[in-house]
């Protein structure tokens, strides 16, 4: 049966009321290349004792300060260690210190951002007031403070450290995310169709928050990951010879002019590494931003 | 009128605690409401409309705000009540739209989701059932295929829709009592009038009572059986509907009503307005808070607040000492 006017009924939608399609902009190749990177790297670290790589810590004194190669893919380092092999081995301390920080930086901040913004009063103002105060201390040197004495240095005492001092940090920009949700009128109207404070807080507030929360949280590994490298810069980080891409860099420097490679390789992980995360951050962030209609 | 009142409320006073002093933004209301009724509150932007509306859901914050007075709700105080107390009230007894579809929704939740989980959490129903109910009240609203938009997030619908919804998540646990804080302002004309003949059907098919908090007269004239003039938190004049429109006494009424603009009025004709601007609250005069604005204010307006005093007709009552005579002809709308 053809339509009178040649129109396809579905396309009138009834009473004037328009509807919009579902469609959603793809991530993108460089999205897919770079969590692609990153899952690599986590591979490497998890796995390095597994994979065929060099002894790190074996020292081959016929091979000090060699060029890429087959035999050494980055070449050796001043003691003879195989680059490649510390490369990966190093991404290990980076990436547990980077993610082991922010669990306890966001184990902590969020839900506490997340808490004192929707309950307010007295408890947010104290809460608020804690934190704006230790924010005002600067964070690294704090962290400096702490490490230099909190001797021996592991892994595990630097991860608390910049964990706990990164609290405020995330406590500040969570609180914010939520309380500019926790004032909109789709809060209040679940809480007047009779919804519990913790119904509202997980089903309300956190899919809201939560595209702010996963791209700081990436954005957030990839800072105390430069973190590290900073501390191990100053000889603050875990101790020689176990690898770290801080340490590395840090060792590189006295042998800059010989071995360039030594310093290149270390450098170039982290520094991609770390564009992978913010990148992936980012687009996830523009891609879960919803969009407000306006009419 | 019928002797079963569901809503209450005496000499209610919401203040709040500001750093120059306390703001008093309602001060004193006294109205009740029976089942199956619809009251209109209304009044400018700033006369404590939406504070009232507030206060009646027992909404205001614990801190910096006192509220004095009863608000009784089905048998039910609100006033002092806490939080845990209010809510078994909400949802059951007493429901909200807000003003603003844009931002009543959670814009991250498929709007099915929200019916949804007011039914399951409230009403103890199964997934399923939810689901069925859920897609039950969007055909009661007026959403064409139910089942589609069931599935749909609020930024795909458009905003008269998006308010259908907002309806349809408080109409949910079936309250005895919706309060609708200008539920169209958000929408245009044409939307508005399909949003109002909604709550208006759907008042006489779930007997329930409405409280239309609107600042627009032509919304409350053919809806409502009462009136409440609001103005500077105080009632100026109430009654039904029409006698506040036929009858009225109080000058900022007429005020009101002669500042719609009106169909049958020759075209370009210079829309009426009221001079001035509302009163700060935090400096009220002795006298009438409407006197500045008015043009019949005497001496006495400005010295001696004028009580709410009662006329000839049951019901209707106004606060003014120079009241307009009752056998004006009747402003029409």
């Amino acid at each position: 049966m053809s339509e009178p006017w040649g129109l396809n009924p579905e396309v009138l939608v009834p009473h004037g009321l328009v509807e919009r399609p579902e469609k959603k902009r793809p991530l993108g190749p460089l999205f897919w290349i770079c969590v692609g990177w990153i899952a690599l790297n986590l591979i490497g670290a998890i796995f390095a004792n597994v994979l065929p790589l060099e002894n790190p810590l074996f020292q081959n004194y016929n091979f000090i300060n060699a060029a890429p190669s087959l035999h050494h893919l980055f070449g050796t380092d001043d003691l003879g260690r195989d680059i490649f092999a510390r490369v990966v081995y190093g991404s290990r301390i980076s990436i547990t210190a980077g993610v082991g920080a922010m669990i306890i930086g966001f184990g902590i901040g969020a839900p506490l951002g997340m808490l004192t913004a929707y309950k307010r009063g007295r408890f947010d103002l104290i809460v608020t007031s804690i934190m704006y105060v230790v924010l005002a201390f600067p964070a690294i040197v704090a962290t400096i403070a702490v490490l230099s004495f909190w001797t021996p240095r592991n892994l595990f005492k630097i991860i608390v450290v910049i964990g706990l001092a990164s609290v405020p940090i995330i406590y500040r920009v969570i609180r914010a995310a939520t309380l500019s949700v926790a004032t909109k009128d789709f809060v209040v109207a679940a809480k007047v169709q009779g919804a519990s404070d913790r119904r509202i807080i997980f089903k309300e507030l956190l899919p809201n928050v939560a595209p702010i929360l996963i791209s700081f949280v990436l954005i957030g590994i990839a800072t105390v990951i430069t973190l590290e490298g900073a501390l191990a810069f100053l000889g603050l980080s875990v101790n020689p010879p176990t690898p770290s891409w801080g340490n590395m860099i840090n060792e590189a420097r006295t042998v800059l002019a010989q071995n360039p490679w030594l310093a290149l390789f270390p450098s170039l992980a982290m520094c991609l590494f770390l564009l992978s995360l913010n990148f992936i951050g980012d687009r996830l962030r523009s891609h879960f931003d919803v969009q407000e209609v306006k009419l | 009128m019928s002797g079963e009142k569901l809503l209450v409320v005496k000499d209610l006073t919401t203040t709040f605690a500001t750093l120059a002093g306390p703001l008093p933004a309602v001060g004193g209301i006294s109205f009740d409401l029976a089942t199956n009724e619809t009251l209109g509150i209304v009044g400018e932007s700033g006369s404590g409309k939406t504070v009232l509306a507030r206060t009646i859901m027992g909404l205001q914050p614990r801190t910096n705000v006192t509220v004095t007075g009863s608000v009784l709700l089905d048998g039910h105080q609100v006033v002092g009540a806490s939080e845990d107390e209010m809510r078994r009230l909400w949802g059951t007894e007493v429901a909200m739209i807000f003003q603003d579809p844009m931002t009543s929704l959670n814009p991250v939740m498929r709007v099915g989701r929200q019916i949804d989980e007011t039914l399951r959490v409230r009403m103890g129903m199964s997934r399923r059932d939810a689901r069925a109910r859920a897609i039950e009240l969007l055909e009661l609203v007026g959403i064409p295929s139910p089942e589609r938009r069931y599935r749909a997030f609020p930024g795909q619908l458009s905003g008269g829709m998006r308010q259908r919804i907002v309806i349809a998540t408080a109409l949910a646990c079936s309250p005895k009592l919706l309060l609708a804080d200008e539920p169209t302002t958000g929408l245009d004309v044409t939307i508005q009038a399909q949003i109002l003949n909604l709550l208006d059907e759907l008042k006489e098919s779930l007997h329930m009572s409405v409280v239309l908090v609107t600042h627009d007269l032509g919304v409350v004239a053919t809806r409502t059986s009462k009136i409440v003039v609001m103005y500077a938190g105080r009632v100026v004049e109430m009654g039904s509907t029409r006698d506040v429109f036929a009858h009225h006494r109080m000058p900022y009424t007429r005020a009101l009503l002669e500042s719609s603009p009106k169909i049958t009025s020759p075209s370009h004709t210079r829309l009426a307005t009221i001079p001035g601007r509302p009163p700060n609250l935090l400096q009220l005069t002795q006298g009438c808070s409407f006197a500045p604005r008015c043009a019949y204010a005497s001496d006495r307006c400005r010295e001696e607040r004028p009580e709410l005093e009662a006329t000839a007709e049951p019901g209707h009552l106004f606060a003014c000492w120079n009241p307009l005579a009752h056998d004006r002809e009747a402003v029409t709308l």
